[in-house]
């Protein structure tokens, strides 16, 4: 318990500097790139005169780290800061609208936005996770007990071809054969769960070679270290010794794969699966609002999701020690 | 067990007389799979510098009175055009070609980049150690808690793309992972007896790290490098799907993708066509990359 309490005080303070250097470093890159936002709030037939009052009381005029500690100061106690360009009903109030539609207070808080995106966002990527890992572990298990033979092969050629595979073609596809032609399943934008399907079967192509690469290496080496002769030795049937001992000790290195690369790596390609099937999560909210020099929301999701992957590093390495305790973090 | 067999020294037959890198690349080309790989590979790349040529076809030439014309075994096909023509009448398997020469070009550019950079910093980490090694280390963390889509899109979504800073962005993202490696390895070498008599014969520390440390340590480490060429030629490929990638009219995989979306449902060919190219050719180099990396963790699991 003590162990506990020390690990998790010491990694979240680790974790906090982390996130907060990720989102200095972001929130810089925002504002030293050319692009002015307030034009892109306020049009292009606003006097510069206006479009100058507006960013001043915006505050886009301050030097940066004054921007940046204000920011961080409104984050701490939960707010996100509004969208530059969406409206709280829905929209965008950007572009050629001129200045009587911008209404600082109408604008969509980016928590808001945030919060009605992000379970699609889940769904899609719990399936993606599922699916993956319901065809992975079977056959990583298998073409790690058989290493060499035609199972590990075949584990290899095929997490080859899916790796090579580029998300973004193969999502076209799917919706060309699947759902275009055979019209098995829906593709474009979302209505109920089944929309989730496709997108989610392209994560998973992506996942799929990583995880089965992984459990194949860690049950084969496993299956070396004297504990499994050791325990057939003393009686203990292989059947027995591969399910209660070598897949556990297995376990780990997937667990930390689990963490940071495929968290990591899901994280990066709903971006893109989430635009090329309109689907309606936080990925598709991020690419819009890069499009649309949005920053505040740029900013929260950049934030958001490498939060994430500090904390599912942490709960994996804390998995791990308990696991394993002569692993140290 | 057979593949260990052929590639393994046989015994009596003094093993240390190549260099690392060398048994490392010997082991991986008796492979089956690093063989596949290499033919393939060897065959896209001779076909993307013989074919536009030879057909006498340009990547950026319009014919409109060829749109839409459908690839080589459907029906309606016109010579010389295998993969047939998008909606301008310009031939796909000259400008996937001409895309895969860029996609080439930027993958192997910014993984050379993201290999120099991040074992120079490594290393360097790792031999001086104390704070320089705690706060370099702390910043690869950082970064590495970055996907680098995100990294990717707000930098170019919000610059202007050219191949110049799609090659740099791919090395800001990709450096952090090559340091950790030479790190670690740095680390693991800085005590072996070798680098101390290097010392007090009275070699300096760049001599030590350049010409000692990194003949060992780097090999591996470029070998295992040829896997993310093809991860970046994907992201590349994303980003010119998004439409912050290399810009056109230079023909990229991206844009290919991108331009043939709108006609998915008449004519297939213009995303599907392309983009096995470029799968095709991923997987001939991840068929290697893929044998380097199992020779590389076998030969040094075996001999250290």
């Amino acid at each position: 318990m003590l162990f506990a309490i020390d690990f998790f005080t010491r990694r979240l303070a680790q974790g906090a500097i982390i996130v907060v250097a990720i989102a200095l470093l972001i929130f810089t890159l925002l504002r030293v790139v050319p692009g002015d936002p307030v034009r892109l709030m306020l049009g292009p037939m606003v006097s510069a005169t206006v479009a100058e009052e507006t960013a001043k009381e915006l505050g886009l005029r301050d030097p940066i780290i004054v921007q940046f500690g204000r920011y961080i100061g409104q984050v701490l106690q939960g707010d996100f800061g509004r969208s530059f360009v969406r409206s709280a009903q829905g929209g965008s109030t950007g572009g050629s609208r001129g200045e009587s539609t911008f209404d600082a207070s109408n604008r969509a808080p980016v928590i808001d936005l945030i919060a009605t995106t992000l379970p699609y966002s889940l769904l899609l990527a719990g399936l993606a996770f599922l699916i993956s890992l319901a065809v992975a572990l079977p056959l990583g298990i298998w073409a790690g007990l058989n290493a060499g033979k035609w199972p590990d092969r075949l584990a290899l050629y095929l997490s080859s071809i899916l790796v090579s595979l580029p998300n973004v073609w193969l999502g076209l596809v799917f919706i060309f054969l699947i759902s275009a032609k055979a019209g098995w399943l829906p593709a474009i934008g979302y209505q109920n769960w089944t929309y989730a399907i496709l997108p989610a079967l392209v994560l998973a192509v992506e996942l799929i070679p990583v995880i089965v690469r992984s459990v194949s290496v860690s049950v084969s080496s496993n299956l070396l270290e004297p504990y499994v002769s050791v325990g057939q030795i003393r009686g203990l049937t292989r059947r027995r010794m591969i399910i209660a001992h070598v897949l556990r000790n297995s376990s780990i290195p997937l667990l930390n794969l689990l963490g940071i690369q495929a968290v990591g790596l899901v994280l990066g390609a709903l971006f893109v699966v989430e635009y090329l099937f309109n689907y309606p999560g936080i990925g598709l909210l991020m690419i819009n609002a890069v499009f649309q020099r949005d920053f505040p929301i740029i900013q929260a999701i950049a934030i958001f999701s490498c939060a994430a992957l500090v904390v599912v590093n942490i709960l994996v390495d804390f998995a791990s020690t308990t696991i394993d305790r002569r692993l140290q973090y | 067990m057979s593949q260990q067999a052929i590639v393994q020294p046989a015994p009596g037959k003094p093993a240390k007389h190549r260099s690392l890198g060398a048994n490392i690349f010997l082991q991986a080309a008796g492979a089956g799979e690093f063989r596949i790989g290499a033919v393939i590979f060897v065959g896209v790349i001779l076909l993307s510098i013989i074919a536009p040529t030879l057909l006498g076809l340009s990547a950026t030439k319009f014919n409109v009175g060829l749109k839409f014309s459908p690839p080589f075994p459907v029906e309606g096909w016109v010579w010389p055009h295998f993969f047939g023509t998008d909606q301008l009448g310009r031939d796909l398997l000259v400008r996937s070609l001409i895309g895969l020469r860029n996609a080439l070009m930027i993958g192997i550019a910014s993984v050379i980049g993201m290999f120099v950079i991040g074992s120079a910093i490594g290393m360097v980490a790792g031999y001086v150690g104390g704070w320089t090694n705690l706060i370099l280390m702390r910043i690869t963390d950082a970064q590495m808690s970055i996907p680098v889509i995100i990294l990717a899109i707000t930098i170019l979504g919000v610059t202007r793309p050219t191949p110049l800073t799609v090659i740099l962005v791919f090395i800001l993202a990709g450096w952090p992972g090559y340091a950790r490696i030479a790190r670690s390895a740095t680390m693991s070498e800085r005590r072996k007896e070798y680098v101390r008599a290097a010392k007090i014969l009275g070699a300096t520390d760049l001599r030590v790290l350049l010409v000692h440390i990194a003949p060992n340590i780097l090999p591996p480490v470029a070998f295992v490098a040829v896997l993310d060429v093809a991860r970046m030629m994907i992201f590349e490929a994303i980003l010119g799907f998004i439409g912050i990638g290399i810009q056109p009219p230079t023909p990229t995989f991206g844009t290919i993708i991108a331009d043939g979306t709108k006609y998915l449902l008449n004519a297939w060919w213009i995303t599907t066509i392309p983009g096995l190219l470029l799968a095709v050719s991923l997987c001939s180099i991840n068929l290697m990359g893929g044998a380097l990396e199992r020779s590389r963790n076998k030969i040094l699991q075996g001999v250290s």
